[in-house]
């Protein structure tokens, strides 16, 4: 019993990197239909950006984490003023394109400006340090993880749910041309959402450097978030939070009881049978477009 | 017409002088240079080992600022192939084909080299030092490809057998990389265990892919283990250890050569690598061994770049690279492959900065034959980094 619950629990705190990482491209998804391929580059390059201002230059902690994510939000509104509205005609296949290349770039970036060489971000709070609940453990780390993205959860509901700003991003996702008509700056909502979707994502990626810090840290929370999204539905937020908890639990159940050779391609195998059977996702409305 | 023909035999008997020197040249070898290729992880997951062929470069800029070899500069050709085996080959081939090598040195990991070991073995192109202690190289043995890593399997076996022997443990658990590389490790300590009467209380795999290593340290802590060796790589190991210490599991840690890296080990576990004993195939970083620190002036402050640290990966490309250089030098002025492989056979109780390395006349059924060391040595990481040497340099025998 002991182990079925230390299962649980590891699973949550193992989801709450991937709830994140799957609001941020559900976020993206809702306005733009584009899944955004280089989130984890997104919020990598942020990281890499905080171990500068902590180890370079010698920056405090309570300084360098709100300078970072402003610099998360600038490059989120950056990238889509600059590279994603620019194409022309773009389909969605071509704009998924665009942030393949943008993930390709900011990783050849980060590569170029640190090296390969594995580093752990300086943080006040270790990976390795625990808290325990009788005899089953959680890291600090991640119940500081948990506490973040249950905050962020509720914040962006209520962001979404009662500020026109989060009414008129909805307006935009349901479409574009009505909301376009109705007088919301469209074109502003969207690079607001991806410096918003940026910001989280750079969350989590804050939240994963104190443990390993590599050009290639963020592909697998990124592969894992998206896999969340995708079971949730892409365009419920809930639905992308709630399949990154049960993802993160059936992963460690999996790893324990079945095979733990199998465990990091469980989540995959959850997919494709969630999506035969609910090809909309879990969560998700299923919209027929009229012609 | 005498003389027109005089001028006739003199072009021929020139062109025919040219033609066999010019057929008997080796490939990768003019007047003035040597061409010797590497791959090595630049970029990608394996990264941390990248500095084994910026090691090798800085060993050659070296020697070639000493004068190179009998006149002829080493030209080092290193590419990275982030440790993926496909780009290895591509590489490999890329390079033997177009520039033309002389001979191959180290090339980290066991799956790149077992990408392109057929390749380089078919075209009898001299293979000296891969980086992994890997079966592979020697069964069978191969008459071109010359091992100085330290089997794994034989790491393994000497850490165990340390463990049981002398430090009394016997609930013994492995985790490890679920590829030839884990199950080299893993093979020796189910080997060894056997010798003593002992199973393994866990065998847990891990997937390159993975990075949640919960399940991983939940199955070794079920298993009440007083020994876990760890024979993964470096990230998954650091994870693997941090993850015992937040479940508040703490059997003694033992792991490969790939991990020994202690100061690199220390600061990406933010300390808690104290205490792990590893095997290790190079002298200490701070050691003071006259040849370890000519290299260290000669080669690292002259050559290495600015950023690179001085630690058992840098010098590890030195150390797999020595009995090719040893080899060319005996060689002397005329060389070719064939000579080398003689040369390289020759070699008996060669010592560098590395272990004894000595090899023999080429054996089929001697895997020996080609592996160069059966030395290892045992060190448990301190608090600073620095390392305690338990052993010294030993043999690891059956």
């Amino acid at each position: 019993m002991l182990d079925f619950l230390q299962m649980i629990l590891s699973g949550i705190a193992v989801g709450s990197s991937y709830a994140l990482m799957g609001m941020a491209m559900v976020l993206i998804y809702k306005t733009s239909e584009v899944p955004n391929f280089a989130q984890g580059e997104m919020g990598l390059l942020c990281a890499y950006f905080t171990y500068m201002l902590l180890d370079g230059f010698g920056v405090a902690l309570e300084i360098a984490i709100p300078l970072t994510l402003a610099v998360a939000f600038a490059l989120g509104a950056v990238l889509e003023f600059a590279v994603l509205r620019r194409a022309k005609n773009p389909s969605v296949l071509s704009m998924i394109v665009i942030t393949i290349g943008m993930e390709m770039v900011l990783l050849g970036l980060v590569s170029w400006k640190f090296g390969a060489d594995q580093k752990t971000l300086p943080f006040p709070i270790s990976p390795y340090d625990s808290v325990a609940l009788g005899d089953i453990y959680i890291s600090s780390l991640e119940l500081l993880t948990l506490g973040i993205a249950l905050m962020l959860m509720i914040g962006l509901f209520i962001f979404l749910r009662t500020t026109r700003l989060g009414m008129a991003m909805k307006a935009t996702q349901q479409n574009f041309n009505a909301a376009k008509l109705m007088g919301i700056r469209t074109h502003r909502i969207m690079m607001l959402t991806w410096g918003i979707s940026a910001v989280v994502g750079c969350i989590a990626a804050l939240l994963i450097a104190p443990t390993i810090m590599h050009p290639y840290m963020m592909w697998d929370p990124l592969l894992k978030g998206f896999a969340a999204a995708v079971m949730g539905g892409m365009t419920s937020l809930p639905g992308a939070i709630a399949a990154a908890y049960l993802l993160g639990i059936i992963e460690n159940l999996f790893g324990g009881y079945v095979s733990i050779e199998f465990k990091a391609v469980v989540a995959f195998a959850i997919i494709v049978l969630i999506l035969c059977v609910k090809p909309s996702g879990l969560f998700a409305r299923h919209y027929v477009k009229k012609v | 017409m005498r003389e027109k023909f005089s001028g006739i035999w003199r072009i021929v008997a020139v062109v025919c002088l040219l033609i066999p020197a010019a057929v008997l040249a080796e490939e990768g070898v003019t007047d003035s240079e040597i061409h010797i290729g590497q791959w090595g992880p630049q970029t990608g997951p394996a990264a941390a080992w990248g500095s084994v062929a910026r090691g090798t470069d800085a060993y050659f800029k070296m020697i070639n600022a000493q004068g190179g070899i009998h006149g002829r500069k080493l030209i080092h050709h290193m590419f990275d192939d982030g440790y993926n085996p496909a780009k290895t080959k591509a590489g490999v081939k890329e390079l033997q084909e177009g520039t033309g090598m002389f001979a191959w040195v180290s090339g980290v990991g066991t799956s790149p080299g077992m990408a392109v070991k057929e390749y380089l073995m078919e075209r009898k192109i001299p293979w000296v030092g891969p980086s992994a202690g890997s079966l592979q190289w020697i069964t069978p043995p191969q008459k071109y490809l010359f091992a100085v890593y330290p089997l794994y399997a034989m790491e393994a076996r000497t850490l165990v057998r340390h463990a049981v022997k002398q430090m009394g443990l016997q609930r013994v658990a492995v985790a490890y990389q679920n590829d030839e590389y884990g199950k080299n490790g893993l093979r020796g300590a189910q080997e060894e265990l056997q010798k003593h009467g002992l199973a393994l209380v866990a065998e847990v795999p891990v997937e390159v892919k993975d990075t949640d290593m919960k399940p991983h340290v939940m199955k070794l802590r079920k298993s009440n283990a007083d020994m876990v060796l760890l024979w993964t790589s470096v990230s998954h190991a650091v994870r693997i250890v941090g993850v015992s210490k937040a479940m508040k599991f703490a059997p003694q840690f033992m792991s490969t050569s790939t991990c020994s890296d202690f100061p690199l080990m220390m600061h990406i576990s933010k300390g808690l690598w104290e205490g792990v004993i590893c095997a290790t195939f190079g002298e200490l970083p701070d050691s003071q061994k006259a040849l370890l620190q000519t290299y260290r002036k000669d080669a690292y402050e002259a050559f290495a770049a600015k950023d690179e640290r001085w630690g058992l990966f840098f010098y590890a490309g030195i150390i797999f690279a020595e009995p090719l250089v040893e080899a060319i030098k005996r060689c002397g002025p005329e060389l070719t492959r064939e000579k080398l492989v003689q040369e390289l056979e020759g070699l008996q109780d060669f010592r560098g900065i590395g272990p004894t390395v000595s090899y023999k006349p080429f054996d089929i059924n001697d895997p020996m034959s080609r592996q160069g060391t059966q030395e290892t040595m045992l060190v448990q990481c301190l608090a600073d980094g620095k390392a305690k040497n338990l052993t010294g340099w030993i043999v690891m025998s059956e």
